[in-house]
């Protein structure tokens, strides 16, 4: 039988009720009762977690009968039918005596997770052991130790055993070990790229595998016919061609562990990669015409027969194709109604993804297909639907289940080698099926290139095709079908097998070794990490966008026609109906790939800072010192740093005196740039919420604090860019460039320092997402910007108390759960706390983590936030406690200053900033403000460009300095 | 000369493949798709050299273009005058230079011409915003949009100017090798 599932365990059983001795244990398929002969009838006892596989063997047509349905993979409901059918197992060994008994050992009861569990212990551990050393696993793939490792401990099991056990179950592959890693492969596959090459990768997977699996079946009969196969191996050329169908397959498993470590260039791996997946759907079509020719035998096939088998080609994988894709809509649009149970988004995942494999598999359709497109199809909606925390979380285990699988895989092959019962080894066989496939995939390749590169735009040029020769890898889906044949029926089968075994080992390991040494000297391209910029973003849309629409005036329909037109379509109906609406908004890839770069950039930032307050000694306890550094420099860092703070000091240096303005700056320094004290957090430990974890909200308010910086040189520097016309400024970029990087390291040590507390406030704004609408356009802004101006001038002194009594406040731990007021600083600038512009960038999903109750507390603190917060005019209409009066007066001031201030100022933001924040703090401000509105247009000039001079010099001074 | 009837004469042919990247053939095909643009108003008759222009309205009103963010620049920067209507001229030279054949630096120079909306040879601010607005559909608000804008100047603002120049174009779009490689139509 062949569900035997042994290894390397041996257990010394300790109780004196077993016969005590080397049991090796053994998982029968009495785990499966109902699956044990095939067609036996459902001698079913608690299978109904196996419907699905019960499916499979009513289906005559079914080519992989899954002989032994092991669940090997941590699949839970696997395991859990696995459980239960042992349980359910009569005549477990070691009768228990009726009596109560003190101690029981029940091995039979839990040996199949069991053992399950421990081959996937041993397999990573193998690949631990493995990487301790970097030289040989740069050496040699991984691939290749595993099934070293396989054959080593299949010799033990042999030695041992004297029967060789554990070997790779074509059920247990196709069922349980192959999905993870197809899902793997098609989730992650990069579409934009498999879309550009989708006509090669068809032409490969297509053309290519019917090309290699004829000649080399009909190659071999002419070997046999001519002598060179001994006539012991009895097979007709049926049996050769249903052997090239199922050797000729390029192995997705074997490509993607192979080159993965190679690193060749992107459309290279696409192409052999994406035929390794593709070409699935021609061998299953192959092998099973093969097959059942071979079963009726040559005299019965008729011409109709091979008609069908055409036709079949077409329906197993455009039908694989379209079950994926139904299931990846219906994946979509479930993860549309997640919003309040995230926690079950990742196993939604994964369980539609398996049901669409299983689906396609009941149906004898391509399910490798079926899986690849249902993970292309809908990454892009599920991606947008899920919270970040689910999609990390699919992301690992997805990782994790395809290399676990892929590990036992290689292993168990390699045990399963060592099974010299199922051998019979024919040297010409052998040699001649190696030199053949590997001729005619070379020659394949050369011929199909030559084809493909009339059209293609971008040619595949010689070494291109010498590398995809040579990765044409075989694995273990050749080495499970071949296990399936029937040996009634394929007389020649132990031939096969062991030639299968040989030329999978050949190009697994002799070729696996020998690629990447040969990719080197042939000096392919390899593929570069280059960050992913916005530019790239930006042009590949434009270009994109560019040569639909000279397609379109040409009228002719091509590549880029339909790509745009398939845009639209998503965009209009398709993105709608399974996107939430919050996810539909956000989701623009030109803002995901800045969002992404922001927040790569804070997190460089924060160990950069880390870096100068090291090598500098620069603490903040150190004050007294800083304060003895000439008083300038203090402010020329605030003012470097760009944020919110140092724009103020222009102001105060202009009124202030020194003290005065060292204590300002620090006190706005430590506003803007401290990271807020920790609260206490309420522990939660509810099953259905993931609370926030510390380590997150950390990394949220670094990444807030980057985008205020961001945000405000940005300002600063549209204003600038508004005068450039006149008076260029070349260190204007220089500043902004270094400032971040460097100035800003500088300052980001009082950050450092105090850091990694936790606010409140700042993740307070992230949950605004559902309640705002759109928050800020652009005239608006636009206006706020000028408006601000206005309050440059007078306001300091206030904003400067007011500033240091709540910020004093704020800088205490306050332990309530609901969050602490903003600090000052994020009043005084209604736009940094976030309210208009961090809310929407600072992923929306954070705020559904949150616990039901606590998020109703939030939304009222929120929302009081924002009415003390919001901006001038953009929200006006919100705010309840501010006579309406004063609203009407500002706004067409607002219009009047833009229209004529031509000159807008360095100094806006804090301005601003006192707009908002005298308005909401202190209503007895407004009045004055009013007055002092009128006069304002002039001052800001004569106030501001000293400022503006002094922060040139400070950029040259400081540069000059780290120079 | 390649069809019935004679569209051009000799040496206007011979003129036209001097100055485009097209042969004989592509050339005809191209005329007949522009004549197909506005059948009423181009000639098949241009041995005269008859100044006839396809305005804007037409091209920019066609069905398949009417979502495109990009048809009325494209239109502008490939039409001599500026306003989008085109010659038969303008209509060879767009494609001449989304042929195969055109060397990268052409294509560079329309592409970053494409994305300067105001004409003043570099792109600023103000047109990274028009290409961003576009691009998203008005999706973003403003305040987003500029934060990208100043992002991509950032990255791609060599001499730190403020505004792209464009040998700041075409060295950003020469490190990612396969922008233009792509940048082609085959007719």
């Amino acid at each position: 039988m062949l569900g035997r599932w042994s290894g390397s365990f041996f257990w010394l059983v300790p109780s004196p009720s077993f016969r005590p001795q080397f049991l090796q244990f053994e998982i029968s398929v009495e785990a499966f009762p109902s699956l044990r002969e095939n067609g036996g009838g459902g001698g079913g006892s608690g299978d109904a977690g196996l419907v699905v596989l019960r499916c499979r063997e009513d289906g005559e047509t079914a080519c992989r009968m899954p002989r032994a349905a092991l669940p090997l993979l941590v699949l839970p409901l696997a395991g859990v039918v696995a459980a239960e059918e042992t349980t359910q197992e009569p005549g477990a060994p070691g009768e228990h005596p009726p009596g109560l008994a003190l101690f029981r050992w029940q091995w039979h009861e839990v040996e199949a997770p069991y053992l399950v569990a421990l081959w996937i212990l041993v397999a990573s551990l193998a690949k631990i052991v493995f990487h301790l050393s970097r030289k040989v696993t740069s050496l040699v793939p991984e691939s290749c130790l595993l099934i070293l490792l396989g054959l080593v401990l299949g010799g033990i099991v042999l030695a041992v055993a004297k029967k060789a056990e554990y070997q790779l179950e074509p059920g247990t592959f196709f069922l349980f070990l192959l999905p993870p890693i197809v899902l793997d492969s098609g989730y992650f596959m990069p579409s934009r790229l498999f879309f550009d090459n989708l006509g090669a990768i068809l032409t490969y997977a297509v053309v290519g595998t019917l090309w290699n699996a004829f000649t080399t079946g009909a190659a071999l009969w002419g070997l046999r016919q001519a002598g060179f196969v001994a006539s012991r191996v009895q097979a007709g050329l049926l049996d050769f061609l249903l052997f090239g169908s199922l050797i000729s397959a390029v192995d997705p498993v074997a490509v993607l562990a192979v080159f993965e470590e190679v690193h060749v260039n992107e459309t290279l791996f696409i192409i052999v990669f994406g035929e390794s997946l593709l070409n699935d759907a021609v061998t299953v079509v192959l092998y099973k015409v093969c097959n059942s020719f071979v079963e009726m035998g040559s005299a019965n096939v008729q011409a109709a027969d091979y008609l069908k088998g055409v036709a079949s080609l077409f329906v197993v994988s455009l039908g694989g194709a379209a079950v994926g894709l139904v299931f990846a809509f219906l994946l979509a649009l479930t993860t549309r109604f997640t919003k309040r149970v995230r926690i079950i988004e990742p196993l939604l995942v994964f369980l539609l993804a398996y049901a669409a494999y299983l689906t396609a598999e009941m149906a004898s359709l391509s399910a490798i297909l079926a899986v690849t497109m249902c993970g292309l199809g809908c990454k892009k909606y599920v991606e947008a639907n899920i919270s970040h925390k689910s999609r990390t979380a699919v992301k690992y285990t997805m990782k994790t289940l395809a290399s676990c699988a892929e590990t036992v895989i290689f292993m168990l092959l390699g045990i399963s080698a060592v099974d010299s019962s199922k051998w019979a080894w024919d040297s010409g066989l052998v040699l001649g099926t190696l030199i053949f496939i590997l001729f005619f995939r070379a020659l394949g390749v050369v011929l199909q290139t030559w084809v493909l590169n009339q059209f293609r735009l971008v040619p595949l040029d010689k070494i291109d095709q010498v590398v995809m020769s040579y990765g044409g890898l075989r694995g273990a889906v050749a080495f499970a079908l071949v296990i399936l044949l029937d040996r009634t029926k394929v007389p020649a089968k132990d031939y096969f097998v062991a030639t299968t075994i040989v030329v999978v080992f050949f190009t697994v390991i002799v070729q696996g070794l020998t690629i990447k040494p040969l990719v080197k000297w042939l000096k392919v391209k390899r593929s570069e990490h280059h960050k992913p910029t916005l530019n790239q973003e930006l042009h590949e849309h434009t270009f994109d966008h560019i040569l639909a629409a000279v397609e379109d005036v040409v009228g002719h329909h091509g590549y880029h026609y339909w790509r745009d037109r398939w845009e639209q379509f998503d965009k209009k109906y398709l993105s709608q109906l399974l996107m939430r609406r919050s996810a539909y908004r956000i989701r623009d890839q030109i803002w995901d790939v800045y969002y992404r770069l922001n927040i790569r950039d804070a997190i460089s930032f924060v160990d950069q800072g880390g870096h100068v307050l090291s090598s500098t000694g620069l603490t903040l306890p150190s004050m007294p010192s800083r304060n003895s550094v000439a008083e300038t420099s203090v402010t020329n860092l605030l003012r470097e740093s760009g944020s919110g703070a140092c724009l103020d000091l222009q102001v105060i240096d202009t009124v202030r005196s020194g003290r005065d303005r060292e204590d300002a700056a620090m006190h706005h320094l430590l506003c803007g740039g401290l990271y807020k004290p920790r609260r206490r957090y309420k522990a939660s430990c509810s099953r259905h919420f993931i609370s926030e974890d510390a380590q997150e909200r950390q990394d949220k308010e670094v990444f807030q604090q980057n985008m205020k910086r961001r945000l405000e040189s940005f300002k600063s520097t549209k204003h600038n860019i508004c005068f450039t016309k006149s008076k260029p400024r070349p260190h204007k970029a220089g500043r902004k460039k270094d400032g971040v990087a460097n100035a800003e390291a500088i300052n980001g040590k009082p950050p450092r320092d105090l850091g990694f507390q936790d606010t409140a406030a700042v993740i307070l704004n992230v949950e605004s997402e559902e309640e705002e609408e759109e928050e800020s356009d652009s005239s608006e802004t636009e206006k706020e910007d000028d408006e601000g101006i206005i309050f440059v001038a007078r306001a300091t002194s206030e904003v400067l108390q007011e500033g240091k009594v709540s910020g004093s406040l704020e800088l205490c731990p306050s332990p309530r759960v609901i969050p602490p007021s903003p600090t000052c600083a994020e009043k005084e600038l209604p736009w940094k706390s976030g309210q208009g512009d961090l809310a929407v960038y600072v992923s929306s999903e954070t705020t559904k983590i949150v616990p039901v109750d606590m998020q109703m507390g939030w939304n009222q603190s929120i929302s009081s936030l924002e009415s003390l917060a919001s901006p001038p005019c953009t929200q006006a209409t919100t705010l309840t406690r501010l006579p309406p009066r004063q609203q009407d007066a500002e706004e067409p001031q607002a219009l009047l200053d833009l229209s004529s201030d031509p000159h807008p100022s360095f100094a806006f933001p804090p301005s601003l900033a006192k707009a908002g924040r005298s308005r909401s703090e202190s209503s007895a401000d407004i009045p004055q403000q009013q007055e002092l509105q009128p006069l304002m247009g002039h001052k800001d000039h004569t106030h501001l460009s000293p400022g503006t001079a002094t922060s040139h010099w400070c950029i040259h001074f400081n540069r000059g300095a780290r120079l | 000369m390649g069809s019935k009837q004679t569209v051009f004469t000799h040496e206007q042919l011979e003129e036209y493949q001097d100055c485009t990247f097209f042969t004989r053939k592509e050339i005809m095909r191209l005329f007949y798709r522009y004549q197909d643009l506005a059948p009423q108003l181009v000639p098949l008759d241009y041995t005269s050299c008859p100044a006839v222009k396809v305005p804007y309205q037409l091209i920019g009103s066609m069905p398949e273009l009417k979502d495109n963010p990009f048809r009325q620049r494209i239109a502008q920067v490939f039409s001599e005058d500026g306003d989008g209507h085109m010659t038969l001229d303008n209509f060879l030279d767009m494609f001449s230079v989304m042929s195969e054949m055109a060397p990268r630096d052409l294509k560079a120079y329309y592409a970053f011409k494409i994305y300067d909306f105001n004409n003043d040879d570099y792109i600023c601010a103000w047109d990274l915003e028009q290409t961003v607005t576009r691009l998203t559909r008005g999706e973003l608000s403003a305040e987003e949009v500029s934060l990208v804008c100043e992002k991509v100047l950032d990255e791609a603002d060599g001499d730190h100017d403020g505004r792209l120049s464009l040998e700041d174009f075409q060295n950003m779009i020469l490190r990612a090798p396969d922008f233009l490689s792509t940048f082609h139509i085959r007719i």
